[in-house]
């Protein structure tokens, strides 16, 4: 008798703890090309799905994280899509190449799966399918040179040169920035290319110098190329300012190219005079023990966008779950001072357009802010 | 004008390196036949291993760069042994060693890739950034000086030379093959892990900067021509100015600019594949 | 190859389909197109002793030109079919007439500097290819009334496999097979038997890339995405891992490497994490140290 008692005790308690948790899907790259980027974010995730469980969950049950390893592949990135479908995920964070996230979106368009990438900043993924479960929160190219070209205007550009590599990032940035240029009546007066695995940028830089360029614009996203570019810039002794993507907000410029950043300007979704983020910085450093980088930012940003949509959708119905997504209203760690994530009118573009701050170097450490927004 | 000195100075430098990589391979290559495209990897390992010793720990950069050859040239004895020796003594077809050591590419790059942070690291210029063009050079020019002596006037030189032109006949000669194999590799490895260790500074260390390398040094070494060791080097000069001259100089692109190289080779390829220099023999 | 093990075949192959999940009809499809691959590369590879690494561009080709041919240009989709696959030999015969000419690592050369040109075409390609995001939305039109996806689809891959796989044997046991063998062994010896060299490997080369070509077009609708990352070098190299792993020479050889090194990642990722690539190295060196001709010798009991 008091056997049977103790088990269906042992079951009463299970049950109340046992209870499913709720699968959110992450897919990143941890040995591609994307690993210097997808490998911070997807800590950042992971500590958010962390902190939420600390705080008692979601609606009650706690978060699971299901990860998947793509290796920048993006025909396999679609087959893990499917994998996480199957397995009952209520929503997929993307973060690794755009690509990638491009084709998991013949997936979720047909499993009916909200998608999200809290870092892809690919002008096409939001234009090229029109799948109306997929958001994208990450800084767009087109909003990157606009903010730019805000703090530049009182520059007065006439002409540029523009700068990129030829990963498929750099490219659709480099597309979205010449098409904010030219529209701005501002002319590009050189366009080069910086191949990956090149052993120096000295050719295009002399063709850029030789066009006299007023600034360049850089619109490249890989390191290497991108310190290729610098030296090449300081061992021709060129003087013209340098603007650059969200790309140079990446912490390791800072020994990687030491001696060689001072005075560049760049765009970058992260304030760190924000309230958000010195409390995101102190509890991730309290929490694990290390430093955050901005690229955690947009990983912890990703889960907890995800989270406020099921909890104001209040359940783990994935049409629930999209309808409240739509209407997020959202302020957090990414973006500047009093930025909050939105989808107005249908859009599936939720970074404001407003949201990125403009920062220099100063030195080797990345400076204070000096613009924000587009105005 | 002056654009087209520093640009011929600066492709010099690029074409010093390519050809440091076609050395390595055809360090490999003449005795043995075997093609290996790990020497990619091996100079990416010259790159970390200077970031290790000359960054983190910096150490004065000639013990350094020391160290760096000489952890080289053991791991590539020790890929020898691993991975190739007990293919060549089963009789397996070269084409078996080859892929093997795809395998040893992809074992290192991982290796690599998992012992570090994945974003590039830094290595220190042996003399400051403007002179790391003239080191490169000065260093190739020596190592190929070396490598050239070895072969045209040592014994142990042209010992390498007759396992090129017949193996059995040079086993009948009583020259020890399996003591020249394991010394191709050693040495193909050492100058792959220099060439890393020279453009490392430029380029930075990456996990990812293998494949291109291989890529290029490969190239060169076919333009070049298997047969000479100075081949190796021509080839690798060609073909970086080829490159830069084309993306300065050319009225096409950026974007394009790249493909012209590929099809300069594909042309040169067609029209004269055993290469510019004709083997001595 | 006869009808009936072949219709035996495709309704076990393409059954299996009906009774899997969506994810796992995803990586099982996927699976035997890389199959297929690897029997057409096989081919030229083992049987002729080509080392080409255009394969995997020549099934880019097939894919974009059906995907432009069919959404760019709005030809119906029989024509397309046709067009594309006349646009794959074409090709094929253009790189093969040069191409063959050359021996051992300079052919290689040539067909590296091609794959990575078709890249470079690709992301310059602007507005037909797509540029670096490539081509989305759209959607194979209903064939003979019938929309196929999902397994149905798998049906269609079943097929292209079975059909490839009967081709490459039939060429195989035919004079051109032994044609190729002759010539990968011995050129000379097969040029004073009266054996046409150069025709011999244009032939082999142009039929197997156009055979990849076919499997790019039918890749094409299986994510409904193509894009330049999907068709880059890295590819070509595993497709040569598969082959040799397996036993270059022999279809069973291709088809044995082809299954394992396809599933390999997706069973050692669970398993090891990120360290998924480097296991997969030592394992592929273990394989080749073990039995370098190939682990299809394990099945024959010779060691």
């Amino acid at each position: 008798m008091r056997f049977l008692w103790g088990l269906s005790l042992v079951f009463f308690f299970n049950s109340g703890f046992a209870q499913e948790t709720i699968k959110i899907g992450v897919i990143t790259d941890r040995v591609g090309v994307s690993k210097p980027y997808s490998e911070p974010a997807t800590e950042g995730a992971v500590f958010a799905a962390e902190e939420l469980n600390r705080h008692g969950g979601l609606l009650g049950r706690k978060v699971e994280l299901l990860i998947e390893d793509d290796q920048s592949r993006p025909d396999i990135s679609a087959a893990l899509a499917r994998k996480l479908v199957d397995q009952g995920v209520v929503f997929i964070i993307s973060v690794s190449l755009s690509p990638a996230t491009q084709q998991q979106q013949t997936v979720t368009m047909e499993a009916k799966t909200p998608q999200m990438t809290p870092m892809n900043s690919a002008d096409y993924l939001t234009t090229q399918l029109d799948n109306p479960y997929f958001w994208q929160t990450g800084p767009l190219g087109s909003v990157q040179i606009a903010t730019l070209l805000a703090h530049a205007k009182t520059k007065n550009f006439k002409r540029v040169a523009l700068i990129t590599d030829n990963s498929d990032l750099g490219q659709a940035i480099a597309k979205a920035f010449q098409g904010t240029l030219e529209k701005a009546g501002i002319q590009i007066v050189a366009s080069e290319v910086v191949a990956r695995g090149a052993t120096t940028a000295m050719p295009q830089m002399q063709k850029i110098r030789a066009a006299n360029p007023e600034a360049m614009f850089l619109a490249g996203v890989l390191t290497a190329e991108n310190v290729l570019i610098f030296k090449a810039y300081r061992e021709l002794g060129v003087k013209f300012p340098i603007h650059s993507s969200y790309n140079l907000s990446v912490p390791i410029y800072e020994t990687v190219a030491k001696g060689l950043i001072d005075g560049i300007t760049f765009v970058d979704a992260y304030d760190p005079e924000k309230p958000e983020v010195k409390a995101f910085e102190a509890a991730y450093r309290k929490g694990t023990g290390k430093q955050p980088v901005n690229l955690t930012g947009y990983g912890y940003d990703g889960v907890m966008l995800v989270a406020d949509a099921i909890r104001r959708a209040g359940s783990t119905d994935k049409e629930k779950i999209r309808a409240a997504m739509q209407q997020t209203s959202y302020a957090g760690v990414m973006g500047a001072k009093g930025m909050r994530y939105g989808f107005p009118a249908g859009k599936r573009t939720g970074y404001d357009p407003n949201g990125m701050v403009v920062r220099v170097y100063e030195g080797d450490r990345q400076g204070r802010v000096v613009y924000v927004g587009q105005k | 004008m002056q654009d087209l000195l520093e640009l011929a100075v600066g492709a010099t430098a690029s074409g010093c390196v390519y050809g440091l990589v076609a050395l390595a391979y055809l360090l490999v290559l003449r005795p043995t036949g075997i093609i290996n495209f790990a020497v990619g990897e091996w100079a990416m390992v010259g790159a970390f291993g200077g970031h290790l010793l000359l960054s983190r720990y910096e150490w004065p950069y000639a013990a350094g760069m020391a160290a760096v050859v000489a952890f080289l040239c053991a791991l590539g004895w020790l890929t020898e042994r691993i991975a190739v020796r007990p293919l060549v003594e089963r009789g397996a077809p070269v084409l078996a060693a080859v892929l093997a050591l795809l395998g040893v590419l992809v074992i290192t790059r991982e290796a690599i890739s998992v012992s570090f942070p994945p974003d590039p690291l830094p290595v220190p210029y042996a003399f400051g950034i403007q002179y790391q063009k003239y080191f490169i050079i000065g260093v190739t020019l020596a190592v190929f000086a070396a490598a050239w002596v070895f072969f045209e006037r040592t014994v142990a030189g042209r010992s390498f030379e007759a396992v090129a032109l017949n193996r059995r006949a040079a086993a009948l000669m009583g020259i020890d093959l399996r003591r020249v194999s394991a010394l191709s590799f050693a040495g193909g490895a050492g100058v792959a892990g220099l060439a890393g260790l020279l453009v490392s500074p430029n380029v930075s260390a990456h996990y990812l900067m293998g494949v291109p390398l291989a890529i290029q040094g490969f190239t060169a070494l076919v333009v070049g021509g298997v047969g000479r060791v100075e081949g190796a080097l021509l080839g690798g000069l060609l073909l970086a100015f080829a490159e830069q001259l084309t993306i300065r100089y050319a009225p096409i692109p950026g974007g394009y600019a790249q493909g012209v190289p590929l099809l300069f080779l594909i042309m040169f390829l067609v029209f004269k594949p055993t290469g510019l220099l004709r083997s001595r023999i | 190859m006869n009808l009936v093990r072949f219709a035996g075949s495709f309704l076990v192959l393409a059954g299996a389909a009906f009774l899997l999940s969506d994810y796992h009809n995803d990586v099982y499809r996927k699976m035997l197109l890389w199959v297929t691959l690897a029997l057409g590369y096989n081919f030229l590879f083992g049987v002729c002793g080509q080392v080409a690494f255009s394969h995997f561009a020549f099934y880019g080709i097939g894919a974009y030109s059906v995907v432009i041919l069919l959404f760019q240009l709005h030809v119906p989709l029989p024509l397309a079919m046709v067009l594309g696959v006349a646009i794959c030999a074409a090709v094929a015969l253009a790189v093969a007439i040069p191409a063959t000419r050359l021996e051992g690592f300079y052919l290689a050369l040539a067909t590296l500097a091609l794959a990575q040109l078709f890249v470079v075409v690709l992301n310059e390609g602007g507005e037909l290819t797509g540029g670096t995001g490539g081509l989305a939305n759209y959607r194979l039109p209903p064939v003979f009334g019938w929309s196929l996806g999902g397994p149905s689809y798998t049906a269609v891959i079943v097929a292209l496999l079975l059909g490839t796989y009967a081709l490459l044997v039939r060429l195989d046991r035919s004079w051109f097979g032994r044609a190729c063998r002759a010539v990968r062994d011995n050129p000379e010896a097969a040029a004073a038997m009266g054996v046409d060299v150069a025709r011999i490997r244009v032939a082999a080369f142009t039929v197997t890339s156009a055979l990849a070509g076919v499997a790019g077009m039918v890749y094409a609708f299986v994510d409904n995405t193509v894009n330049p990352p999907i068709f880059g070098l890295e590819n070509a190299f595993l497709l040569l891992f598969m082959v040799i792993v397996g036993g270059a020479g022999r279809h069973a050889g291709a088809i044995v490497g082809a299954v394992l090194l396809f599933l390999l990642p997706f069973v050692l990722s669970p398993l090891v994490g990120h360290h998924h690539v480097l296991v997969f190295g030592v394992l592929v060196v273990a394989a080749i140290l073990f039995q370098p001709k190939g682990l299809i010798g394990l099945f024959n009991g010779r060691s």
